[in-house]
């Protein structure tokens, strides 16, 4: 037999097989721990430190103290909390708010997507863009324009369609039911059409051959099965909606409607800030999340395997008749409500001296825009700043979370679930939150003080808490792109002398490339537009657009403030369809019409 | 004739469930070995310890004269100068057919003068030549299995493993291509693994067949010997279409269960044993007792040339070819020559 001395000698004359060095296992098991410690470690520092320093002062409230910081265990923060009436309000006040939204944007999702998937409505492409364009608009945006259009005095009473009455209604509970359900119906529309692509027209076919009508047939077949999609829907809106800091911070703060979230905001942003208080309220806020995922882990886990079938036949589509044009001019009610009256909103009111002398001509100005334009300009220099850290956060994140990604994939039984879970449930977790506890981590750890970067009151602690928020979506995006290439792709690279890192070149990155753009795009255009982590770590040297925005309309310059927001959404979408036009035109070839292989 | 690959004593354990089982087998130069199996006999996971993307747990892997994985020291599969034809052909969708064929050559830093004519030979001999510069997504699914041989043989491996690579083909074009591929390995003079849970195919592109059972070989034979002689009930059950009587063997002489007449056989078994009957050695009785069996018919399917008859035999169903379509529910007799009444012990 040949001894391993023997195949060593053979392999330096002959070249192609090798044997490792005697050691090898130890060298290859220490790389395993390094890199599932590297993995560990980002998560960490990026995710787990904040939040677990988040819950670890809730019950030790004194540990930050700025002047006695102590050890000691002390429900006390937690008790006023629950002493205080305007927090119990609160809190409330974010249930109810939340428990009436998940019903209204779910049925309003659900409504939309059966009209756009299941029926001959027109202008279907159109409608169909919908969703996804709202989808990426921030929920401060049409908070700020749905107070310009409703407020006293605002645009729509201008034209006589808001009666005062109605007006001072709008800035309560009401308003805010209205502004989240038409902000956040694709949330459920999405999980809805691909419950209804999932759900094939077979079920129905068979439901009608058995004698059952159209009604019958959705009420005691198609309802049933998309059960578990609508709760699904139902608690992710309900979550959303619990996170949300955008209309938290617009219409619910000018209405005085108090909410979880803007109370860890002004906890946490008071002067000295109250550790304790936005302690104890970011405590119950991220308890009532993680209740949340543990409903949805739980109902997935019983709802896929039923929605899925891969044998689905099309789904029938219903002709309408005469009632294809109301559904369409319904349709493009919900488009204007949800997208284009707000951003419409905004557009005016940037070329409007005045919001009172609407838009008379001797009421418009270019002159917002002009300033928001010129270089030294302060609003201008915070677009750039938020177009720089928004680049830098997409290119960051992407690529971190590649790295994850490669180090993920395949058959690693501790990590991929551990970092997937943390990934899947951090999704969740409210912006507000994760800035809070970066402030934690970064302002009050001797450990984390006097770092050249990232540092407190540094654009690089922005940076990295944009990162941070965003990890979890570049995750999910670049694993599943990764989790859909069949191993046999590597695997074949790999028998065909491939080392790892010419594997990643030469396979998974042509082959992920687009996913790659899909996540740095999201985070490019998620970040520009990134509120609390924006309000809460604001570097010295200067606030980033968001912040900006929000604050130029508090102080009722919302000319300047809508210049501003409209500028942004310009540049980011000419930027980004930029990018996408490129990339497509780069990496479109090479993208697989299937993963598996070259199956056509 | 030398050995290809050597495997000793491997061993593979999925969690709990051992998947091989103190595995030994050798192939020789040039050999066509088939690992036939069910599925979870470990047919693909000795496939893949022998490519080194899976690990053993214990054993001794030793490709031509180098020991590829031995005692938790392995040589990776990038450098074990081994190919593969994979289930799904796994080619690069986004690289041409000569692009999939270079990238493996240029992996393995060849001068570009020897990339050039190994392509070049690939190409030629899989009659790939007017097709270099698609891509996988445009050719048929015949010529992608082409680009995957010629992937494979402008590498140059020391041995090729074929994962089930026709099992997503339609039954039409599986013949020809099969035909086709093993036509190629055999004019390249390639030492090749083959996995197939199909015994016909099996059958059909091999030197020896490798029976496995449950992470084990239950037997390793030429073709034709397996047909004729299968080492046990497991694997003439495995076999297609072979039926099995059970009874009692006693010099030279078989006495099926329930039934008093006994066959003359040329097996030496003593017993409790099975009749292995092939369907085509059924003939139908001519009129005298000689090693005669009977049975009421069940089934009949025509098959072209035959009609295959489900027909049982006391507790037992039989597989038999017949000349022509007899009624359901009447009475055929069937004569079987001794020497082809093979016993396998129970």
């Amino acid at each position: 037999m040949t001894t391993i001395d023997q195949v060593r000698a053979a392999d330096s004359t002959r070249g192609p097989v090798f044997f490792p060095r005697q050691f090898a296992w130890l060298w290859a098991a220490a790389a395993a721990w390094l890199a599932n410690g590297l993995t560990a470690g980002i998560f960490m520092l990026l995710i787990g430190l904040p939040l677990l320093l988040v819950l670890v002062q809730a019950f030790m409230p004194a540990l930050f103290d700025p002047l006695h910081p102590r050890m000691t265990l002390d429900a006390g923060s937690i008790a006023r909390t629950f002493g205080d009436a305007r927090l119990v309000a609160s809190i409330l006040n974010s249930l109810l708010l939340a428990g009436a939204v998940s019903i209204t944007a779910t049925m309003l999702g659900g409504g939309y997507a059966f009209v756009l998937n299941r029926t001959d409505v027109p202008f279907r492409r159109f409608l169909m863009s919908v969703p996804w364009l709202v989808f990426l608009t921030p929920a401060y945006l049409k908070g700020l324009a749905w107070g310009l259009l409703i407020s006293p005095g605002g645009y729509l009473s201008q034209i006589g369609l808001m009666p005062d009455w109605l007006s001072s209604a709008f800035f309560g509970p009401a308003g805010l039911v209205f502004v989240h359900t038409f902000n956040l119906f694709p949330l459920p529309f999405i999980v809805l059409s691909g419950a209804l692509a999932g759900l094939g027209g077979e079920f129905e076919d068979a439901a009608r051959l058995a004698g059952a009508g159209l009604w019958r047939t959705w009420m005691r077949i198609n309802m049933p099965l998309l059960a578990p999609a609508f709760a699904l829907c139902v608690i992710a809106v309900y979550a959303e909606v619990l996170s949300d800091f955008g209309l938290a911070s617009t219409i619910a703060r000018v209405s005085g409607f108090g909410l979880l979230t803007y109370g860890i905001y002004v906890a946490a942003s008071a002067y000295p800030v109250d550790f304790a208080l936005a302690g104890s309220q970011a405590l119950v806020l991220l308890l009532l999340v993680a209740a949340l995922v543990v409903a949805d882990r739980l109902l997935r886990q019983q709802a896929t395997a039923r929605l899925i079938s891969g044998r689905s036949r099309p789904a029938r589509i219903y002709a309408l008749g005469f009632w294809r044009w109301p559904a369409g001019a319904l349709g493009i009610l919900v488009a204007m409500l949800s997208l284009y009256l707000p951003l419409g909103a905004i557009v005016v009111r940037s070329l409007c001296r005045t919001l009172s002398a609407g838009l008379a001509p001797g009421n418009l100005t270019t002159e917002f825009l002009r300033q928001a334009m010129t270089l030294s300009n302060p609003s201008n220099e915070a677009l750039l700043r938020s177009l720089v850290y928004a680049g830098v956060t997409g290119l960051a994140a992407a690529a971190v979370a590649l790295l994850l990604a490669l180090r993920l994939d395949g058959p690693n039984r501790v990590m991929r679930p551990l970092v997937l879970g943390v990934a899947l449930g951090t999704i969740a977790i409210p912006g507000i939150v994760l800035g809070f506890g970066y402030i934690l981590v970064w302002n009050r750890l001797p450990l984390f003080e006097g770092w050249p970067a990232p540092r407190y009151g540094d654009a690089s602690l922005l940076v990295l808490g944009y990162i941070g928020a965003a990890l979890p979506y570049c995750l999910v995006i670049i694993l599943s792109a990764v989790g859909q290439l069949a191993p046999s792709l590597t695997d074949a690279a790999r028998l065909h002398g491939a080392g790892w890192a010419r594997r990643v070149l030469h396979i998974v990155l042509p082959l992920i490339a687009l996913s790659l753009t899909t996540a740095f795009l999201f985070t490019f255009i998620r970040t520009m537009f990134e509120l609390p982590m924006s309000e809460l770590l604001v570097p010295v040297t200067g606030p980033a657009a968001p912040s900006v925005i929000i604050h130029l309309f508090g102080k009722d310059d919302e000319g300047m403030g809508s210049a501003l927001l409209l500028l942004a959404m310009i540049v980011v979408g000419i930027i980004s369809g930029l990018i996408w036009l490129a990339a497509n035109r780069l990496f479109g070839r090479s993208q697989p019409s299937t993963v598996s292989g070259a199956r056509a | 004739m030398s050995v290809a690959l050597s495997c000793r004593g491997l061993t593979k354990r999925l969690g709990a469930r051992p998947v091989l089982r103190q595995l030994d087998i050798d192939v020789a130069q040039g050999e066509v070995v088939t690992l036939l199996g069910a599925s979870g006999s470990g047919k693909t996971t000795l496939l893949r310890l022998v490519a080194g993307l899976l690990e053993p747990d214990a054993g001794t892997i030793r490709i031509g004269d180098d020991v590829v994985w031995s005692n938790g020291f392995g040589v990776p599969p990038e450098r074990r100068g081994v190919a593969m034809v994979f289930q799904d052909y796994a080619l690069w969708p986004h690289m041409t057919v000569a692009g999939n064929i270079d990238f493996g050559l240029r992996s393995q830093h060849l001068p570009a003068a020897a990339i050039k004519s190994r392509a070049a030979h690939a190409l030629e001999v899989t009659q790939l030549g007017g097709y270099a510069g698609r891509f996988p997504a445009e050719l048929s699914g015949g010529q992608q299995q082409r680009v995957a041989i010629a992937r494979c043989l402008a590498a140059r491996p020391r041995l090729m493993l074929f994962d089930e690579p026709l099992s997503n083909l339609d039954a039409a074009l599986r013949d020809d291509l099969r035909t086709e591929m093993m036509l190629l390995v055999r004019n390249e003079g390639i030492t090749a693994i083959y996995v197939t849970h199909d015994q016909a195919e099996a059958m059909a592109v091999s030197d020896r067949i490798a029976v496995m059972r449950e992470g084990s070989i239950a037997q390793f034979d030429a073709p034709a010997t397996i047909y004729r002689a299968p080492a046990d009930a497991f694997v003439a059950g495995f076999i297609g279409g072979f039926s099995l009587l059970p009874g009692v063997a006693q010099a030279g002489e078989f006495r099926p269960e329930g039934l008093d007449t006994p066959l003359r056989t040329t097996s030496a078994l003593s017993g409790p044993a099975s009749l292995v009957i092939r369907p085509e050695d059924a003939i139908p009785a001519r009129g005298f007792a000689a090693n005669t069996l009977s049975g009421r018919v069940v089934s009949r399917a025509y098959q072209g040339r035959c009609w295959r008859l489900l027909v049982t035999i006391g507790q037992t169903k039989v597989r038999l070819d017949w000349p022509d379509a007899p009624e359901i529910g009447s009475d055929v007799a069937f004569d079987l020559a001794p020497e082809t009444c093979t016993l396998v012990a129970r």
